[in-house]
């Protein structure tokens, strides 16, 4: 054990000092900067910022690529919460709870003091979660070593489930469609085992199969920008920013929340798909009930900032674990990162630390730094950018599409993957206006070739039999985990069903 | 409340595509080459999910039944009217934003200069949506696609299409 840590403690410092050079640096001061300009501005989330400038990522050296890819997602998720204090609209989804007490300090005239309490709380979810993230990886990629194809399947089929589940409000069942047809979606072009070409209609383009980033922009970028601009929706900042850094009394009192909210945020971040805003919202619903001063939670308090702040940041290690030893992201923007990293060779999963024995160390030291310019830049940044807020949707929004359809062409070089985009954009618009979430449709994506090839050599091993397969203790906990998912998700839909169907007969009989 | 109404009747069609959708899958696996056995054939996982979207539409379909989604369907269908449909802002507003993303993306990407198109696309859109003035909307349009082009193609050394 001892020899374990101290190996563990070697190999951080090896990266560590291997990591501090100064092109590294600044590429991640720039990155983290650029990350929280686009996460301050609304409609521009956090997996949209990797989205587009991923496309800068493409010319850099690996080692840069990926510091200046973590860079932009520390920072794009903490911009969040300038706009939803300022002018109550979450830049990113992750900033949506920070917005409720945030807000109406911001109408006190206090939004530079929740500015600063936000981005002191998401410097500690980041220190708590780059943490866990180091200390928690390897026994993740040990339980990983004895996955089997079998468990890789259930593995899969749990991710799509779970993120599903979560994702969806009141109607799991819509989750897990979208789940399903991103499986299907995997599922286009030729078949990993014989090369026969699957749903491709005769199209050459398709034997190729659906690439994921393409995919990806589309389902975010696209479909967010008619999203936004479909409705005219001006606004304005209504509060200045005045002090913004916090006394040291106000940051000690609020060390105890973001302890408990940045654990509660690395572990719903380790939950395949759950992402920034479920971590958020959970770690301030834990904080309203568990807090002295839970009361004051929605009328204008800096520890409800500080809950949502802090988790929402938390979740980026958390949503590391799963995606470095699996290979399944825990967020939609990490699942953004583990696209990028597959552009650029390498294969996260239980032969990562073999492969490449010191990703996880640079990767904890890139989101380390990175989020030491966080801070920095988080509070010199904080009365510029709320200035920024100003500039009108109307005018940014149509500016993204060039940029998605170059994020699109860049990878493969390939007209063909503007198209897949901008298919993938109507979609998802179409899908996200019936209230169906995205994350399950990208995982779905991510997963299908693993649950596909996995489920059928698994199926192959165990000669054509199930039996075999039910007995394995890895796989035995999957399962039930899956049916424990499939049984509340659809005890909600029944719920569901239930209470519309009552209202509707109400509202039919109305004449409404 | 008609958010929910409207929800009923999408998830009818949703949950009946769906079913569709299953069965085209089904069909469509049960055509693909068999290797050796069925269980590692190509069609087989799709064949799996294509029982899955079966059931989960059945469900959808049923869910939506109680919700009245059928009687939803009918009414909306009797007050169906393009006019209607056509003078909605929102959806004139979102045909227009589609239409103009396919003149860029199929008709004007890989025939014309990206400079040129992106220019194009820029100015159409911003005025379509008011943005700002037209001598402001020509600035911005011109300015961005140049320093787009100019900021991949130099700087980071990438493709343009």
């Amino acid at each position: 054990m001892l020899d374990s840590f101290l190996h563990q403690a070697d190999m951080f410092f090896h990266a560590f000092s291997a990591q501090l050079y100064l092109t590294n640096i600044l590429v991640l001061a720039g990155a983290t900067f650029m990350g929280i300009i686009v996460g301050a501005i609304p409609g521009l989330t956090a997996t949209m910022a990797l989205a587009l400038l991923i496309n800068l990522s493409y010319g850099m050296q690996f080692d840069l690529a990926i510091s200046f890819l973590l860079g932009v997602y520390v920072g794009a998720i903490m911009g969040g919460c300038y706009s939803a204090i300022m002018v109550n609209i979450p830049g990113t989804p992750a900033a949506a709870a920070t917005a409720i007490d945030g807000f109406i300090l911001a109408k006190k005239g206090e939004g530079g003091l929740a500015i600063g309490a936000g981005v002191i709380s998401s410097f500690f979810g980041m220190l708590v979660s780059i943490a866990c993230l180091i200390f928690f990886t390897p026994f993740v990629y040990k339980i990983a070593l004895k996955f089997g194809q079998w468990e890789y399947f259930l593995l899969a089929v749990f991710g799509v489930m779970i993120c599903g589940n979560l994702s969806t409000g009141k109607d799991p069942v819509k989750g897990w469609v979208v789940g399903f047809l991103g499986f299907f979606t995997a599922m286009i072009g030729l078949d990993k085992v014989y090369a026969y070409p699957r749903f491709t209609f005769g199209l050459l383009q398709l034997k190729g199969g659906i690439s994921l980033i393409p995919a990806l922009i589309g389902v975010f970028g696209i479909s967010e920008i008619l999203i936004v601009l479909e409705q005219e929706v001006p606004y304005k900042i209504l509060g200045k920013v005045t002090k913004v850094i916090p006394s040291w009394k106000t940051i000690r009192s609020l060390i105890p929340t973001a302890i408990r909210s940045g654990i509660i945020g690395v572990g719903i971040g380790a939950v395949p798909g759950a992402g920034e805003d479920v971590g958020a919202w959970v770690a301030y619903d834990v904080g309203k009930r568990s807090s002295k001063q839970g009361e004051k939670f929605g009328t204008g308090c800096l520890e409800g900032v500080a809950a949502a702040e802090t988790a929402n940041n938390a979740v980026i290690g958390g949503a590391m674990i799963p995606l470095l030893t699996l290979a399944v992201p825990g967020s939609p923007p990490a699942a953004m990162f583990l696209a990028a990293i597959w552009l650029h060779g390498v294969q996260p999963g239980p032969m990562l630390p073999i492969e490449h024995p010191g990703f996880l160390f640079e990767v904890a030291i890139s989101l380390l730094i990175a989020t030491f310019f966080m801070l920095i830049w988080g509070l010199i940044i904080a009365k510029p950018v709320a200035s920024l807020l100003k500039l009108r949707r109307e005018i940014l929004m149509p500016l993204i599409l060039p940029l998605t359809v170059i994020g699109a062409y860049a990878g493969g070089v390939r007209v063909f993957d503007i198209k897949v985009t901008f298919f993938f954009g109507i979609l998802g618009y179409i899908l996200r206006k019936l209230d169906y979430p995205m994350a399950p449709l990208v995982l779905g994506i991510i997963l299908g070739p693993l649950a596909d090839i996995s489920f059928r050599q698994a199926l192959m091993q165990s000669r054509g039999s199930l039996i075999p397969l039910l007995g394995r203790p890895v796989g035995i906990v999957l399962m039930i985990a899956i049916g424990l998912i499939a049984y509340s998700g659809f005890r909600r839909t029944i719920e569901y069903t239930r209470k519309h169907a009552q209202l509707n007969i109400e509202t039919m009989s109305e004449g409404k | 409340m008609e958010k929910t109404n409207k929800m009923a009747s999408a998830d009818l069609l949703m949950g009946i595509f769906l079913i569709i959708f299953g069965i085209i899958t089904i069909r469509a696996s049960l055509n693909m080459k068999v290797y050796k056995t069925f269980l590692d054939a190509p069609g087989f996982f799709p064949f799996i999910l294509g029982i899955i979207f079966i059931f989960l539409g059945s469900i959808m379909t049923f869910s939506s039944f109680r919700r009245k989604g059928y009687q939803q369907i009918m009414s909306n269908l009797n007050k169906f009217n393009v006019t209607h449909l056509f003078q909605n802002i929102q959806f004139r507003r979102v045909m227009t934003l589609i239409f103009l993303m396919v003149i860029y993306i199929f008709v004007l990407i890989d025939r014309i200069d990206f400079t040129l198109a992106t220019a194009l696309y820029l100015f159409f859109t911003l005025y379509y949506l008011k943005s700002a003035s037209l001598v402001k909307i020509i600035f911005i349009s011109v300015i961005t696609a140049f320093l787009i082009t100019a900021f991949f193609t130099r700087f980071f050394r990438i493709p343009l299409p």
